[in-house]
C-alpha cells in the first residue's frame, strides 16, 4: 500500500522566525523514519506546536525544508493533507456534530466515499470505545471522549502519518493512560506517529524515539533508553545515621579527619564522611548532598550498591534508607539544557495566521 | 473530480454542518424570529388606521403592507448573528483544523456562507406563514411564496458579509454584534413600516439607495397585487450589486485571515 519507503518525516535547517522577532524555530533537523512513534519533547515554548503547524502545512517556515512521507510541504500541500492525520491540542471539534457526524465529515473531506467512511467510522468508534455515544453531540463528551474523537476523526482516511500535539494534555491520569494505550495499538498498526508532548513519563512510555528540543533548537534525539544511559549513572540516595550516635561527627572525629583536602564542610559533614569513606570506589565528585543524607551517582547502581553497603556499614555508618533510581528523561533534559522542565500548562494553542 | 466539482462537494458537507449547527440550537432560530415576530403582532394593531394616510394609496390593511418588511427583517436577522458563529469557529481552532484538510479554503468560507440561504428563507417562511394566518394576502399563491423565499435566501448570501467582514476583520464577537446591530437602521430606513412618500426628505434618498427597499417592495407586489416583474428585476439587480460588492470586501477579508 505506501509506495514510498523514505523516511516519514525529513527536516532540514527549519528556521521559523515570526513577525516581532520570536524565533520559534532555529535550525531544526530531523528524520523520522516510517512506523515509528517519535516525540518531540520540550518544554512550554520550545517550538514543538510551531514545528508541527510547518509540518502540517498550516504554517509556512522562514527557512529550511520539510518533506512529509517525500512530499514538500510547501510545493506539495495537498498531497501531504491527504496522507497525514493531525490532531490538535485543545481537541477541535463541532459541539453540535455528533461522534459520529464528526467522523463522517472528516472522511468526507478526505473525498472518501459514503460506504467507506460509515465502515470506518463504526471501526474507529469501536476501537476507540465511542460507539455507545456515537449518536450523541461531541459538545457532551468527556475530556477524554472529545480527545479519542479527534484522534479516531484523524485517523478516518488511514494516514500514513499521525501529528498529535500533546495528546494527553489536560486529561486525568486514567484517560491519559488509556489514550496512550490506544496510541500504542495504532502505532503497532503500522501509523508512523509523531507527537509533541512535555510530559517526560508520556514520551518515555511511548516513544520509540525522542528529540530534546529547547528554545527551537533540537539538542538531543535517540531512543529514551540510550539517552537515559547516555548520563552515565543511577543515583543511589542513602540515609544514614552514625553507629551509637546521633551526631554523625561523634563517628568522624576520632578518624582523623578532613584528610582529602576538599575543604567541603566540617568533618561532621556526611558528605566529607561519605567521601572518605567510599575513597576508590565512587568519585569524590559524585556524592553530594540530599535532604535525607546523601546521594551518589554510581554507574550500574544495582550491581555495585551490596559492595557500597558493606564498606560503610563496616566503617561504623549505619545506612537507615536506600533508594535506587534510573536515570529519567528529565535527567536527560536536565544534562542538555541545564534546565529542568516545568510541568505546567502546555503551549498556547498558535492563532498566528489564522 | 474537477476543481470546480470538489469546491461544491466540498461546500455541500460543510454547508450542512454549518445548518445543523444552526438547526441543534434553538435559541438560534427563536431569537431570529422573535423580533419580526413582535413586530408584526404589535405594530400591524398599534399602528392599524396608519393606512387612511395618503401615502399608503388606498392601502385597507396595515398588517397586509407590514407583512413583507417583517419578511424580510426575518432574512436580515438570519445573517446578523452569522460572524458570530464564524468567530466562535475561528477561535476554538475550527477553522484552523479545517485547513489542514486536503480542501479550498473557499471551500470553507462557502460551506458557512451557503447555509445562509437556506436559514434567511426558512426564517422568512415562518414570518410569512404567520402574517398569512393573521390575515395579510399573498395574491400570488405558491409561486409568489417560493419566489419570496428564494429572494429572501439570496438576499441572505448577498447581505452575508455585513457580519463577515466585521468579524473577519475585528475578530472580536463584540464588535461584530454591535456592528450588525447597526445595520437594523437600514430596515427602519426602507419602505418596510412607511411608504417613501411619507419620509422626510433626507431619508427618502437613504431609501432610494437602500437594497432592503427594492427587496421589500417587489415582495409586497407579490403579495398584495400579484408579479410585478419590474420591481422583481429592481430587486435582483440591487441584490447583485450589493452581494457582489459584499462578497468582494468578504472574500479579502477572509483571504488576509488566512495568510
Amino acid at each position: 500500500m505506501r509506495a514510498y519507503d523514505g523516511p516519514a518525516i525529513e527536516t532540514e535547517g527549519l528556521v521559523k522566525i515570526y513577525r516581532g522577532g520570536t524565533r520559534a524555530l532555529d535550525d531544526v533537523s530531523l528524520e523520522v523514519a516510517p512506523g515509528e512513534l517519535f516525540g518531540l519533547l520540550g518544554p512550554n515554548g520550545a517550538g514543538k506546536t510551531t514545528a508541527i503547524r510547518v509540518l502540517a502545512t498550516l504554517l509556512r517556515a522562514t527557512a529550511g525544508t520539510a518533506r512529509v512521507v517525500g512530499l514538500d510541504v510547501v510545493t506539495q500541500a495537498v498531497e501531504v493533507r491527504r496522507r497525514l492525520g493531525l490532531a490538535m491540542q485543545n481537541p477541535t471539534l463541532d459541539a453540535f456534530s455528533t461522534g459520529r457526524e464528526t467522523l463522517e465529515l472528516a472522511g468526507r473531506l478526505q473525498g472518501m466515499a459514503a460506504a467507506a467512511v460509515r465502515r470506518r467510522s463504526d471501526e474507529l468508534l469501536e476501537l476507540m470505545g465511542l460507539s455507545s455515544v456515537a449518536k450523541k453531540l461531541a459538545g457532551t463528551y468527556s475530556g477524554g471522549m472529545k480527545r479519542r474523537l479527534d484522534v479516531a476523526a484523524a485517523l478516518v482516511h488511514c494516514p500514513e502519518l499521525l501529528i498529535l500535539d500533546e495528546p494527553t494534555e489536560g486529561l486525568d491520569p486514567q484517560s491519559r493512560t488509556a489514550l496512550w494505550e490506544e496510541l500504542e495499538r495504532i502505532n503497532a498498526s503500522g501509523t508512523t506517529m509523531l507527537l509533541t508532548t512535555h510530559y517526560m513519563e508520556e514520551a518515555d512510555r511511548l516513544c520509540s524515539r525522542v528529540a530534546i528540543i529547547d528554545y527551537g533548537r533540537i539538542v538531543v534525539d535517540g531512543a529514551p533508553g540510550a539517552l537515559k544511559q547516555g548520563i552515565g549513572a543511577d543515583t543511589v540516595v542513602l540515609q544514614i545515621e552514625s553507629d551509637g550516635a546521633a551526631d554523625l561527627g561523634v563517628v568522624a572525629e576520632p578518624a582523623g579527619a578532613n584528610s582529602d583536602g576538599a575543604g567541603a564542610g566540617a568533618p561532621s559533614d556526611p558528605v566529607v564522611l561519605v567521601r572518605r569513606l567510599l575513597e576508590g570506589m565512587v568519585a569524590p565528585g559524585a556524592v553530594i548532598a540530599h535532604p535525607v543524607g546523601v546521594s551518589l551517582a554510581v554507574p550500574n547502581a544495582n550491581a555495585a550498591v551490596p559492595a557500597l553497603l558493606r564498606r560503610l556499614e563496616s566503617d561504623g555508618l549505619r545506612v537507615t534508607g536506600l533508594q535506587v533510581t534510573q536515570p529519567t528523561l528529565d535527567d536527560v533534559f536536565m544534562k542538555y539544557t541545564g534546565r529542568r522542565i516545568r510541568e505546567e500548562a502546555a503551549d498556547q494553542p498558535l492563532l498566528l495566521g489564522w | 473530480m474537477s476543481a470546480l466539482t470538489a469546491f461544491f462537494y466540498e461546500t455541500y458537507h460543510l454547508g450542512l454542518r454549518t445548518t445543523r449547527r444552526f438547526v441543534r440550537v434553538p435559541a438560534n432560530w427563536i431569537s431570529i424570529i422573535f423580533f419580526p415576530l413582535v413586530q408584526l403582532l404589535v405594530f400591524s394593531q398599534l399602528y392599524k388606521d396608519i393606512v387612511q394616510l395618503p401615502g399608503f394609496g388606498g392601502e385597507s390593511s396595515y398588517l397586509a403592507y407590514l407583512a413583507p418588511g417583517q419578511v424580510a427583517f426575518a432574512g436580515l436577522m438570519a445573517v446578523a448573528w452569522s460572524g458570530y458563529g464564524l468567530l466562535v469557529e475561528f477561535r476554538s481552532g475550527y477553522l484552523d483544523k479545517l485547513r489542514a484538510y486536503p480542501i479550498s479554503r473557499w471551500s470553507i468560507l462557502a460551506g458557512e456562507m451557503v447555509p445562509l440561504f437556506f436559514q434567511a428563507a426558512a426564517m422568512a417562511a415562518v414570518i410569512l406563514v404567520v402574517s398569512v394566518f393573521l390575515g395579510a394576502t399573498l395574491v400570488t399563491g405558491v409561486g409568489g411564496f417560493v419566489l419570496i423565499l428564494v429572494l429572501t435566501g439570496a438576499f441572505g448570501v448577498a447581505f452575508a458579509g455585513s457580519s463577515f467582514i466585521p468579524a473577519l476583520l475585528t475578530k472580536s464577537e463584540q464588535a461584530t454584534s454591535t456592528i450588525s446591530l447597526l445595520l437594523f437602521p437600514l430596515m427602519f430606513m426602507s419602505t418596510a413600516f412607511v411608504p417613501k412618500a411619507l419620509m422626510p426628505g433626507w431619508m427618502q434618498v437613504v431609501n432610494d439607495w437602500n437594497p432592503v427597499t427594492y427587496l421589500i417592495e417587489a415582495m409586497r407586489a407579490l403579495m398584495i397585487t400579484g408579479y410585478d416583474w419590474g420591481a422583481i428585476g429592481k430587486a435582483v439587480l440591487s441584490l447583485v450589486i450589493l452581494g457582489t460588492i459584499l462578497q468582494a470586501v468578504t472574500l479579502w477579508a477572509f483571504q488576509r485571515l488566512a495568510r
